[in-house]
């Protein structure tokens, strides 16, 4: 029996050599054409309060890397994605960013975070020195040697809507409703001093904990003070839908503007958001041929599993591509080189054209939208180039 | 009994152990990966701060998920000084003092809140659950100023490269752990499981409880706050959910898991669950979270000791002969005779003294109108059939808090409003009804911790001698106790752990005993045993005792005197015989009300 | 003023319903079950099923009592009950079972927040102001589930057996009363009642994975306060719902969402039967 076993077991061991040599050859060849490709890091919420979101956000990277490669990559190198969790907050951030940088050694970070996750993740960045393109919008003025920013913030998002209001529907009274949070207060500050400079008044300014959902005290406060128009800032997902209910329900009829809603969060809301007003960078219904070229290729790419690209998955994937255009331009990836150029590349993306070149800041073309009774986003008027404002002045 | 002199140096196995580990961090801060030693980094500052939960809830049975809180306060102190002041050396030391400073503050407002005489554990669990609640939203509330949700960061810290901070944050766990396993081990360490085993018992010992639990959480906040310090410092930056109660939640969880009431398991559950987060979750996050809800449930369900034990034990499988840690041997020993006792002899004062003593529950009057006193060396027996209010009225003496009127003397001075831990200080003792000893310690250990009061433990080491007053020693002896004085409590059968409880109390050295039916469950020899032992404690010791009994032969045989309660009034007080021999007691056991067994009496 | 006062006596109704559950099974089990938030959420996705199936929403409530009995004989015989000893390690094994919870749901459903037309839309007119419909129904709605459990527990041979246990297990269960049974059924009717009251929240607020989480500390401050009584929780919803309403108007709702629980954690220290008789 062991004799049989051994004889086999020859035989066996030679032919495994054999295979294994083959199969060594074959792989180090084709490694050998490979050459290091070009890994893109995407710290993404994954799970935590951005969960929703992440995947359309990471559906647009997919999209944009595997377009590039199709073309023969950045300077003749395939590009890779690396895909981790932040957790949407600090302590998930400073893990993925931490295991993008220093284990998986990618050439750039380029994604959305919440403000918690962006801050917790910046000394990372720093002590990595890897070029970072934040593609989500948020309440202005982070700055940070290595980080650009390629979505818009509260001065560019503000304008569409109060202006409106104040000229189509005649508001000279705001009541402001938000989420107490950094990006809730920080959109009101902000739409709070561009109503009072333009001659409007605010006669209410209220805002709920981050997790509350029970809006009632601040309803009965807005039905007491009588306003013309109301305009909430409240945290994504669940605060947004609460308040807006709670609003139809207590039977609210007053032009509203809503800062943080975005068009699928609003189709999901169903009747109660017809009529809300949206200002931002990206619908779908832009009409470019741009945007239809990408509408297509996603829909093609994803079919049945497409989320829809909306205004925090669409900057990441012109982000990709602005990070082509600037390794591109310097010839090499080295982090010093790239940087600095990263504000002088382009690129006609579906949003527009898109340069990062006002204080690591984007101007971006904004459209003022309405909530239609089917869910979908009409845009009313377009306003191109938005300056971002005094974003970062010590970061010419 | 030899007498042996001397402290066991039980504190060179942690010093060495923490010596070495120094060493093996300082090699593998140069040796690994940066993105592990930067995970590792995080995670040492979470295992200390898990040792803390451990201490808290593992050994002193706390349920906190508060810790956080702590951690948060020492975080944003330097977060907060840092981004709005700058840095600098002094500033650095500042911010410390303050983050110190502060956690230690909000550590005396939740003791004084969930530390107190009648607190109910789950109430305290409850306010520490609050604590990181109120604080968080507090952070949120501070606008620009704590950064709100978005956290501060990019602010200047201590300019040390990464090996360092591994090395520091490393030493950092290893003195916590260190210092841990040195106060875990020693005497006054123990204190800790007996209070989580038995908090009631030892009030009784006159154990200040509230207060102990208070400081112990006062400490773990200081350690927390360092932490927490240390963290902001290395990751220059601080958000809110490093103070929340989610993150509070995980040390719970980690602790569990890695396996509480141990202080390798808590660092190692944190180790591992952090470090392998980092590494897996990326590619699982849901079921991830959802793996380690399960193992949590199953582990608290079914391992409430943690997955710590079955790794001992595989380890203990795995390397044979490994040299268990002998047991400290401790020897009994006579303690010095007390100025009290000559005293005793010669005090005309009662050794108890009750005053139309009452208590009632809402409307329902179970001691009314209570009055009498008792002297050093009667041996009071209470009698009355079920419901009588004898075991009412016991705690009445012992427990300041408990009548609803009237006054108690005892020796001479009134109790008011005291809790047991202080009426322990005026000289009475209580030995409870069930046998209540603390089933994880050993003999020996649960009589030193009776000792607490008049012999504080040692607070770094194990004492190989007990000093116990004769009588204890009395009770050891007869009981054969003295001989096992490391068996565990839990293997003692009910007759032994009668008398340790007994002998517990005698190493009060009271003047009063309240003893609660101390021959329930007795074999016959073992209740004539113990019933010499009273008749020695008050004539020999004069001793007051007061015993409730239902077994009247026991009673009349060692009584001096009888009071009879019945509906919580005391219906007759005299001597044995006469009480005995009383056709009014008789007819009360029988069950007719003693107005209508009065006038039977013909008015005895 | 009137708004103010139809605010308060809303949101104590509301706290009241998401309460009983827990009221329910502390009183009878003395232990905290802090799966209640998970079960509130089962009722809200049974409210998602029963509409995405097309059914009106009133089918959700019979579907939400069923799916939360259910749930609770499995969480009371395999979690709860090997616990009975051991009261804060029962607060834990629910806890980690509310993450578990969580965690499935959000595996089955997505993460997303879902929306649930509500039965009742618009407001009605109360005395000159607009008032949320439903929310005035829910008063209703609180009223009918405190006078359904006060007739089970005090017309019924179980509601009997019930108050007993509360009140002396020992003597309860010396008298031949099953208390296995008794906690059994309790805790599969507190977790009914969770779900109920998730289902009956739907329309106000909206469903996702963790949406019964912040309701767990109101909801168990409120039972610490009340003891075991439903009088006393209606008391406490009361009282400690019309703080927190008066505390979020008048002051800022930061502060009154942490009013309960502040509130409640001081008056258990300064008397810590709560409003319970002494």
């Amino acid at each position: 029996m062991k004799q049989a076993l051994f004889a086999t077991g020859a035989r066996g061991w030679r032919g495994a050599t054999i295979t294994a040599a083959l199969l060594a050859a074959a792989f180090t060849s084709i490694g050998a054409q490979a050459a290091d490709p070009i890994k893109i890091g995407v710290p993404v919420g994954l799970s935590g309060a951005n969960s929703v979101v992440a995947p359309s956000v990471v559906q647009s990277a997919q999209l944009a890397v595997e377009e590039i490669n199709a073309k023969g990559g950045i300077l003749g190198r395939q590009v890779a994605l690396e895909v981790a969790d932040d957790g949407s907050g600090a302590a998930g951030a400073q893990k993925a960013f931490d295991s993008l940088i220093f284990d998986k050694k990618v050439n750039a970070l380029i994604s959305m975070e919440t403000s918690a996750a962006r801050n917790a993740g910046l000394p990372i960045v720093t002590r990595g020195k890897t070029p970072f393109i934040y593609t989500s919008f948020y309440e202005g003025r982070s700055c940070n040697r290595y980080m650009y920013v390629d979505a818009w913030v509260p001065d560019q998002q503000v304008a569409p809507i109060v202006d409106y209001f104040m000229k189509q529907k005649n508001a000279k009274t705001f009541f402001l409703i938000g989420s107490d949070y950094a990006f809730g207060r920080g959109m009101l500050d902000f739409t709070k001093s561009y109503i009072e400079k333009h001659g409007g008044k605010v006669v209410g300014n209220e805002y709920l904990p981050m997790d509350g959902s029970d809006w009632t005290p601040i309803i009965s406060k807005l039905q007491a003070a009588k306003p013309d128009a109301v305009i909430t800032s409240t945290a994504g997902g669940a605060p947004n839908v609460t308040l807006t209910k709670q609003l139809r329900a207590a039977g609210v009829k007053l032009p509203y503007g809503n800062l943080a809603v975005d068009e699928g969060t609003a189709k999901s809301m169903g009747a109660d958001a017809e009529g809300i007003y949206i200002s931002g960078s990206y619908v779908t219904n832009i009409d470019t041929p741009a945007n239809k070229q990408f509408l297509a290729a996603m829909q093609k790419r994803f079919g049945a599993d497409l989320k829809t690209p909306n205004d925090l998955s669409v900057p990441q994937y012109e982000a990709i591509y602005l990070y082509k255009a600037a390794v591109e331009k310097a010839g090499t990836t080295d982090p010093a080189k790239v940087i600095p150029l990263l504000a002088q590349v382009s690129f006609d993306g579906p949003r527009g054209t898109i340069k990062m070149d006002k204080q690591r800041h984007t101007p971006l073309t904004m459209y003022l939208g309405q909530v239609q009774a089917d869910g979908s986003v009409k845009v009313i008027e377009s306003f191109k180039n938005v300056d971002p404002g005094e974003q970062c002045p010590s970061l010419k | 009994m030899t007498l042996k002199n001397g402290v066991a140096p039980a504190w060179r196995t942690p010093v060495v152990i923490g010596v070495a580990a120094l060493a093996v961090l300082a090699l593998g801060s140069v040796v690994l990966p940066t993105f592990l030693v930067n995970n590792l980094i995080r995670a040492f500052l979470y295992a200390a701060l898990a040792l803390t939960v451990d201490l808290l809830w593992g050994y002193t049975g706390i349920l906190t998920f508060g810790q956080s809180a702590f951690f948060g306060i020492g975080a944003y102190a330097a977060g907060l000084v840092f981004t709005h002041a700058g840095f600098s050396l002094p500033l650095a030391a500042g911010a410390l003092a303050a983050g110190l400073v502060c956690a230690w503050l909000v550590s005396r407002a939740i003791g004084w809140l969930a530390f107190y005489h009648g607190a109910s554990p789950l109430y305290a669990s409850v306010v520490t659950l609050v604590l990181p609640i109120v604080l968080v939203q507090g952070i949120y509330s501070g606008g620009e100023f704590t950064g709100s949700s978005s956290g501060l960061s990019g602010f200047d810290s201590f300019d040390v490269p990464l090996e360092a901070w591994f090395f520091i944050a490393g030493a950092f766990l290893t003195v916590v752990a260190v210092i841990a396993w040195l106060f875990v081990r020693s005497d006054a360490g123990r204190l800790l499981v007996a209070i989580r085993e038995n908090e009631s018992r030892c009030e009784y010992l006159g154990i200040d409880v509230s207060r102990y639990k208070a400081r112990l959480m006062d400490v773990c906040a200081l350690v927390a706050a360092a932490a927490g310090f240390l963290f902001a410092c290395v990751q220059m930056v601080v958000a809110p959910e490093y103070a929340g109660f989610v993150f509070g939640t995980e040390l719970v969880i980690w602790v569990a898991l890695g396996g509480r009431g141990s202080l390798l398991g808590p660092i190692v559950g944190a180790l591992l669950i952090d470090v392998g987060s980092a590494y897996l979750s990326g590619n699982l996050p849901y079921i991830w979270t959802l793996l380690v809800g399960i193992a949590f449930v199953v582990v608290i369900v079914a391992m409430p000791r943690g997955l710590a034990p079955l790794a001992a034990n595989a380890l203990r499988r795995a390397v044979p002969r490994k040299r268990r840690i002998a047991p400290v041997a401790v020897s009994f020993v006579a303690a010095p005779a007390r100025e009290r006792e000559r005293d005793d002899a010669q005090s005309p004062q009662a050794a108890l003294s009750l005053r139309d003593v009452q208590k009632h529950f809402g409307s329902l009057k179970v001691l009314d109108g209570i009055s009498f006193d008792a002297h050093a060396g009667e041996l009071l027996s209470l009698i009355g059939p079920n419901g009588a209010g004898k075991s009412t009225l016991m705690r009445c003496i012992a427990d300041g808090a408990q009548r609803s009127g009237g006054t108690v003397e005892i020796g001479g001075a009134e109790i008011r409003k005291l809790a047991p831990y202080d009426c322990v200080a005026l000289g009475v003792g209580r030995k409870f009804q069930t046998a209540t000893v603390f089933e994880s310690l050993s003999v020996a250990e649960a009589l030193r911790i009776a000792r607490y009061r008049l012999a504080p433990p040692a607070k770094w080491q194990r004492d190989t001698t007990l000093e116990l007053p004769q009588p204890a020693l009395d009770v050891l002896r007869l009981t054969g106790l003295d001989k096992i004085p490391e068996r565990e409590c839990r293997y003692l059968s009910h007759g032994q752990k009668q008398a340790l409880e007994l002998a517990m109390v005698l190493a009060l050295e009271p003047r009063t005993i309240l003893l609660d039916e101390p021959t329930a469950g007795l074999t016959k020899q073992e209740r004539t045993q113990i019933g010499a032992i009273f008749v020695a404690l008050a004539t020999r010791y004069r001793m007051c005792l007061l015993l409730v009994e239902h077994d009247l032969d026991f009673v009349r045989e060692i009584s001096s005197r009888i009071i009879v309660l019945h509906q919580g009034r005391i219906v007759m007080d005299g001597g044995v015989d006469e009480v005995v021999n009383s056709e009014l007691v008789r007819a009360v056991y029988a069950g007719e009300s003693h107005s209508d067994a009065a006038s039977t009496e013909g008015g005895a | 003023m009137l708004n103010l006062g139809l605010d308060v006596v809303t949101t104590a109704a509301i706290l009241f319903i998401v309460s009983t559950g827990l009221l329910l099974v502390f009183g009878v089990m003395k232990i905290i079950n802090f799966s209640h938030g998970a079960f509130l959420t089962t009722g809200g996705y049974a409210s998602v099923i029963v509409t995405q199936a097309g059914l009106s929403w009133w089918w959700g409530i019979p579907c939400a009592l069923a799916i939360g009995f259910v749930l609770g004989m499995a969480v009371e015989r395999f979690i709860v009950r090997p616990l009975y000893a051991r009261p804060l390690d029962a607060i834990l094994a629910t806890w980690g079972l509310g993450i578990i919870v969580g965690q499935i749901i959000t595996l089955v459903f997505g993460r997303g927040v879902q929306m649930v037309e509500s039965p009742v839309t618009g407001a009605l007119a109360v005395h000159g102001a607009q008032y949320s419909a439903y929310r005035l129904i829910l008063v209703g709605v609180a009223l009918v589930i405190a006078l359904a459990l006060g007739w089970l527990l005090n017309g019924t041979r179980l509601g009997l057996q019930t108050r007993a246990v509360i009140m002396n297990e020992a003597l309860a269960r010396g008298l031949g009363i099953s208390s296995t049974r008794v906690r059994f059924m309790t805790f599969c009717t507190g977790a009914a009642l969770a779900s109920l009251a998730g289902c009956l929240i739907t329309p106000l607020a909206s469903v996702d994975p963790n949406m019964g989480v912040p309701w767990i500390v109101g909801a168990f401050m409120l039972v610490l306060v009340a003891g075991s009584s439903l009088v006393n929780l209606a008391v406490a919803s009361a009282v400690l719902g019309g703080a927190q309403v008066l505390v979020s108007t008048f002051i800022n709702p930061v502060l009154g969402g942490l009013t309960i629980a502040v509130l409640a954690a001081l008056l258990l220290r300064i008397r810590p039967e709560g409003f319970a008789r002494g």
